[in-house]
């Protein structure tokens, strides 16, 4: 069956709870925003998947995050088409979740790697069915053995979205530049993007890094925005070379201040280290995590009553400063954050 | 120490340039400091979080100024201020040239091959410089499950060279790997079978002479002869030939041996500790300065 062509959308403005009731289905494949524990995570949604008890996912990203970590801790995530099975690097490594659900047999895990990853969204979203990418010769990873979905036997094209096979090798028939490995286009059901501004008609627009973000809105069927701001649609149109998502792409916006708590939105707050190795440590232990996510998502009334709960001294702390969009009040390591005014390596060197 | 970052950093050039006596520098300030030693000045750096991270902004401060930092997640030549977390925190776009996302890093940069050093952790090395961050034993029922690849594996086979850093024990150091996450001068042909030179496999790509290029671990510093088998070509001050042997799970060549790997010196220490790291979160509790460094800092 080829794929159908796409439909200009209608936006509609609705609540987290709404959101996550209308648009996620047991079993979809999801795809998140944002770059693994620290950037843009809307885990204000994943937090309401899982409160709505959501479950059999199968998610499509290029490493773990804040988002998976949490459907991992209880268990609702049954493939993980991934490269990188952390998802707090210096606040929490390997996800102890997902490591304990993958020795239970009960996640099947598939191994990309970043590049990869990258060229398969960006082939599902040019609407390509695969893209060739000068992937790893000799990596495990293009091991034709160890294609774990085939091994479960969900390569049999019954399945739209997944592709009959994890890669094909070949010779490049043009220019003959070797053997390269083509990649199948990823093409999640719901793609769920956390954004600093959105406009009533969709538009959207972050600041800092972008990840794979407008290829993951372009590649899924359904886009959700979760977003800091909503703001006059007029107000984004003053500068469209700022703006990444096209309003006709989305389906909802959701608006949820600090809903990428805790990770950050750079130039709104910064990302919660101390909270994250909370989590870590937490994972570690199932009566721990059992606590844990009683205190903070089976516990909360709401989103906004969880951010009640993190306090006014912690929510000061992780303002960004407009200049830098980070926060230096934070104490992440050992040491508080020295006050600087120039990299040593621009007023040393320049650039 | 009451002075400020502004004055601090008139300080730096008048650090002296001579290695650190023994004693004076902890293991993992000499290990970030052998990575910055790997950076050259034209270099176009993707490096992973971590150490690798903490080396070449020392490095971007200090003996290389004009490398060019790449981090994963968008960011083309960041200018940090403060160590970031993350190959994708704001920190690390700090005064960047421009952000984009993966799509600019591995396709624009990397597969156009632009870059020219990537700089990497693993879990387990192979003789030829294959890397293992996905599993010890069998795949499908892992003994251990690491993270796996992340851009480990694209950026260790299409940056020019590339520079690992990783820990030091028999069961990490092996004739080959369970896995074979990034693969080094020799590795499996997925289509014929056979094990093969890289150069082989990679024919007529863009990428056939690139590979693993250095290697720093808690006990010394290793490149690759001309067959891509790894040598020892410095020890760590303190660490022995015979220790080094003993961790690690082949036989170690260590004809090529060069000396012991150089020290930090003052100004790098000065520099690590009070501008790339002060936050301590990638370092250790940091010791107290030695007189060469205190005396000035005093005066």
């Amino acid at each position: 069956m080829p794929r159908a062509l796409r439909q200009r959308k209608q936006v509609e403005i609705i609540s987290l709870d709404e959101a996550v009731k209308k648009y996620v289905r047991d079993s979809q494949i999801c795809a998140f925003s944002g770059f693994t524990g620290f950037n843009r995570n809307p885990f204000a949604f994943a937090w309401e998947m899982v409160r709505q008890g959501k479950k059999d996912l199968h998610i499509m990203d290029r490493h773990g995050s804040c988002c998976t970590w949490l459907l991992n801790s209880v268990g609702a995530m049954s493939v993980f088409e991934t490269n990188w099975m952390g998802w707090g690097e210096m606040a929490g490594k390997l996800d102890v979740n997902l490591d304990r659900q993958y020795k239970a047999g009960k996640i099947i895990l598939e191994d990309y790697a970043h590049g990869a990853t990258a060229m398969r969204f960006l082939a599902g979203a040019i609407g390509a069915p695969f893209i060739p990418y000068h992937a790893p010769l000799g990596s495990d990873l293009y091991n034709p053995d160890y294609d774990a979905l085939g091994r479960a036997g969900k390569r049999d094209g019954s399945h739209p979205k997944i592709a009959k096979k994890k890669f094909l090798q070949m010779e490049d028939p043009f220019f003959g530049e070797g053997e390269v490995i083509l990649l199948p286009a990823a093409r999640p059901d719901l793609a769920i993007l956390h954004v600093a501004q959105a406009g009533e008609k969709g538009t959207a627009r972050w600041r800092g890094v972008g990840t794979i973000d407008k290829e993951i809105a372009f590649a899924a069927d359904k886009v959700i925005l979760v977003c800091e701001e909503l703001i006059p649609e007029a107000e984004l149109r003053r500068s469209p070379e700022n703006n990444q998502i096209p309003f006709f792409t989305v389906d909802a916006i959701v608006v949820q201040p600090w809903g990428a708590f805790p990770s950050s939105v750079p130039f709104y707050y910064d990302y919660d280290a101390p909270f994250m190795r909370t989590m870590d440590a937490a994972s570690r232990k199932e009566d721990d995590l059992k606590k844990w996510l009683d205190e903070w998502v089976f516990g909360p009334k709401s989103w906004e009553d969880l951010v009640e709960k993190l306090g006014t001294k912690r929510l000061l702390d992780l303002k960004a400063d407009s200049v830098t969009g980070y926060s230096t009040r934070m104490m992440r390591g050992k040491k508080p954050a020295p006050r600087m005014t120039m990299p040593l390596s621009v007023a040393r060197s320049g650039y | 120490m009451s002075k400020s970052m502004d004055e601090l950093m008139e300080l730096v050039d008048k650090m002296p340039d001579e290695p650190a006596k023994p004693g004076e520098f902890l293991l993992p300030e000499l290990m970030a400091i052998a990575v910055a030693h790997e950076v050259r000045d034209d270099d176009i750096v993707f490096a992973g979080t971590g150490l690798p991270m903490v080396g070449i902004m020392t490095a971007n401060m200090l003996n290389a100024p004009h490398a060019l930092l790449i981090y994963e997640s968008g960011i083309c030549d960041g200018k940090t201020m403060h160590v970031p977390m993350s190959v994708c925190d704001q920190r690390a776009a700090n005064m960047s040239s421009s952000l984009g996302g993966l799509v600019d890093t591995f396709g624009y940069y990397l597969q156009q091959g632009y870059v020219t050093l990537g700089f990497l952790g693993g879990a387990a090395i192979d003789q030829y410089g294959g890397v293992n961050v996905t599993s010890i034993g069998d795949y499908f029922n892992p003994s251990h499950r690491f993270t796996g690849s992340g851009g480990n594996s694209d950026i260790g086979t299409m940056a020019s060279r590339t520079a690992f850093i990783i820990l030091q024990e028999k069961r990490r150091f092996l004739e080959r790997n369970d896995y074979t996450t990034t693969p080094g001068w020799w590795c499996w042909d997925h289509k014929t079978r056979e094990w093969k030179p890289k150069k082989e496999v990679w024919k007529n790509t863009p990428f056939a002479n690139c590979g693993p290029d250095a290697v720093v671990t808690n006990m010394g510093v290793y490149q690759f002869d001309e067959n891509g088998i790894i040598y020892l070509a410095t020890n760590h001050p303190g660490v022995s030939v015979a220790q080094v042997q003993e961790n690690c799970g082949f036989k170690l060549n260590v004809e090529r041996l060069s000396g012991e790997t150089k020290a930090p010196t003052y100004k790098e220490l000065f520099v690590l500790r009070e501008f790339v790291d002060p936050e301590l979160i990638f370092l250790p509790q940091k010791m107290e300065y030695p007189p060469a460094i205190k005396s000035i800092i005093e005066s």
